[in-house]
């Protein structure tokens, strides 16, 4: 079997796993792993937000998780204080997110590197303590809880996120939506200049691309992943806390998609699951899960430099050589 | 006027101690390129070490020697065992030494216990000045980061092994080729950068809280004074620090800390801004 057609196979397999969660995963142990499925993926789209800067443009941000917090409180805010209802709440927190994204990149984008990322790091800080201290209206550290509107209500019908499997496949749906977007997007012709930006951004300027622009449409499009991040989890914990906006959690981001392996389509998801699922399995058993985590963390980097999804392409390369396919098959197929 | 002036000095005082922080970030980000984001954590370190020398022995003076001597040890187990294996790739770097920082704070969460607490001054005397009664052991505290401050400088420009740190600095390559053991100062420097944090972590455990979380706010404020000193401006970085923790404490003594924290960061994105490359850029060197 060649290198595309084994993907195929892995991609069916996965998307049938992915529809069949609400079922399978039940019957097999407990409900429990299925809102932990929808948890991963909600955060896998922040990783994916560090994913698209750092991957494919070069731009490291350490401060995705103000975005992610525009979004949760784009959403509460709207629910509970507006009164709106689900779609425009929605909307509310990822157009909050681009907004903010767009504000303060018209400032970040023109540093680069450790500048960039400091920049980013004080432009959240700023706006973790701005809801710190602004408690009427985030709430602070206790934050805000709403109840939850009905995301279709037509003739008397609803249908609401409080039926765990409408919000397992809301949440898998919105999240499918945002990664198979950004597929489109890294093989259009603007992906393709964000990585030649990426691999030099010099050359890229010669050859007459805005560097500028690209990088603050990056970086607005990062906070739009984000920002549906952010308003995916508000829903999901029915809850906005500024806590989630303090830079621990733009780190965890950036240690996920790296992990996971920068500047591949799946990467985040990778890492973000390893994580999330190392986690959750020791924290139930012991309480001191930061350790192994940690250690993961350590060895990961040590024995995987490319990510779980670069070892992972390794891995398949290898077998596909062994199983005699012609020589030009088994170039490394690097995302996208 | 004499809240100021107590907010100032507590600032300016406060502004030394992370210095010395910084420093240690500095030299281990300009010699290995590493982004160390355990670095808050070597200062937590330090001040669980004052908080254990002085449990163990009785002596808090102890630990001006036990923890940076821990410190040097523990920093160069880390350097060579997790930093070099991935050979000073930044990307990678952030993964590791987030594993670290999580190491570490676990590990001071299960032997010291989670719980924050607090070290008496073990000088307990005040000072008037200028119509405040001053604690001592700030003055002390400050006293004592200068020292170290300046025992850094001149061993780093008058000795050996700090003219081999430069030149590995410098140009690796060349300093290899020179015969100087590259491998070893990259050691040693990590080793100096946690030592320099752990003893920050002592001179500032009687003035703030001895808790496994102590780190995670100073942290963005030492890479704040890096880069505002100018990358791989070691001077720049310690008068960074100083210059933003006394404005800070200004800031507080008419507005409440949060409104000065948020001030202070303006600040610091306007200098980011229009002088990228240091505050201090053009005067040095």
């Amino acid at each position: 079997m060649s290198v595309p057609s084994v993907e195929q196979c892995l991609w069916a397999l996965f998307a049938a796993f992915m529809i069949a969660v609400p079922w399978i995963i039940p019957a097999l142990s407990s409900s429990f792993w299925v809102s932990v499925i929808a948890e991963i993926l909600i955060w896998s789209l922040l990783a994916a937000s560090v994913n698209l800067l750092f991957g494919y443009v070069g731009l490291l941000s350490f401060g995705q998780a103000l975005y992610f917090g525009f979004g949760m409180y784009g959403v509460a805010i709207g629910i509970e204080d507006l009164g709106l209802s689900f779609w425009p709440a929605f909307a509310l927190g990822v157009v909050a997110a681009m907004a903010m994204a767009l504000a303060t990149g018209i400032f970040a984008v023109r540093l680069t590197w450790h500048y960039f990322a400091i920049i980013t790091v004080v432009f959240s800080l700023i706006f973790y303590f701005l809801a710190l201290s602004n408690k009427w209206l985030t709430g602070g550290d206790d934050g805000i809880n709403f109840t939850l509107p009905p995301t279709f209500a037509i003739d008397g019908f609803s249908k609401s996120l409080t039926d765990p499997t409408f919000q397992y496949f809301f949440i898998l749906g919105t999240v499918a939506l945002c990664f198979w977007l950004m597929h489109r997007l890294i093989r259009s012709p603007l992906g393709k200049a964000f990585l030649a930006i990426r691999d030099n951004d010099v050359r890229a300027s010669l050859i007459g691309l805005n560097v500028y622009l690209l990088r603050l449409i990056a970086f607005v499009l990062a906070g739009f992943l984000a920002g549906v991040s952010g308003g995916l989890f508000a829903f999901f914990g029915r809850y906005a806390s500024a806590s989630y906006m303090f830079y621990h959690v733009s780190g965890e981001a950036v240690v996920w998609a790296i992990v996971g392996g920068a500047g591949t389509l799946l990467g985040p998801i990778a890492g973000t699951t390893l994580f999330i699922i190392v986690r959750e399995i020791v924290s139930t058993h012991w309480e001191h899960h930061s350790l192994i985590v940690g250690t993961v963390a350590i060895l990961v980097v040590m024995f995987a430099p490319k990510g779980v999804v670069g070892l992972w392409n390794e891995w398949i390369a290898r077998m596909v050589e062994r199983g005699g396919a012609p020589a030009h098959a088994v170039e490394l197929r690097t995302e996208p | 006027m004499d809240k100021l002036f107590l907010l100032g000095m507590n600032g300016l005082i406060w502004g030394l101690i992370v210095a010395l922080i910084a420093l240690g970030l500095a030299i281990i980000f300009g010699l290995l390129d590493i982004i160390n984001l355990a670095h808050g954590d070597f200062f937590m370190v330090g001040t669980v070490l004052a908080w254990a020398t002085l449990q163990s022995t009785g002596s808090f003076w102890l630990a001006f020697i036990v923890a940076p001597l821990i410190g040097l040890i523990l920093g160069a187990l880390i350097q060579r065992m997790v930093i070099q294996p991935i050979h000073n790739v930044a990307a990678l770097s952030i993964v590791a030494t987030f594993g670290l920082s999580l190491i570490l704070q676990e590990t001071v969460r299960i032997t010291y216990g989670p719980t924050p607490g607090r070290i008496l001054p073990p000088i307990a005397q005040t000072i008037p000045m200028f119509g405040v009664d001053y604690e001592a052991y700030r003055l002390f505290a400050a006293a004592i980061a200068i020292l170290a401050l300046m025992a850094f400088f001149l061993f780093l420009q008058h000795t050996k092994l700090g003219i081999w740190i430069r030149a590995v600095r410098h140009d690796r390559d060349t300093a290899l080729a020179m015969g100087i053991p590259a491998g070893r100062i990259y050691i040693l420097t990590f080793a100096i950068g946690f030592a320099l944090a752990a003893l920050g972590g002592v001179v500032a455990a009687p003035i703030t809280t001895v808790d496994f979380r102590g780190g995670v706010d100073i942290l963005p404020f030492c890479f704040m004074a890096v880069i505002i000193g100018g990358l791989g401006n070691l001077l720049g970085a310690a008068a960074a620090a100083v210059l933003l923790a006394f404005l800070e404490g200004v800031m507080q003594s008419f507005a409440d800390p949060t409104v000065a924290r948020i001030a202070s960061l303006v600040l610091m994105s306007a200098v980011l801004l229009l002088r990228p490359h240091g505050l201090f850029k053009g005067l040095t060197r």
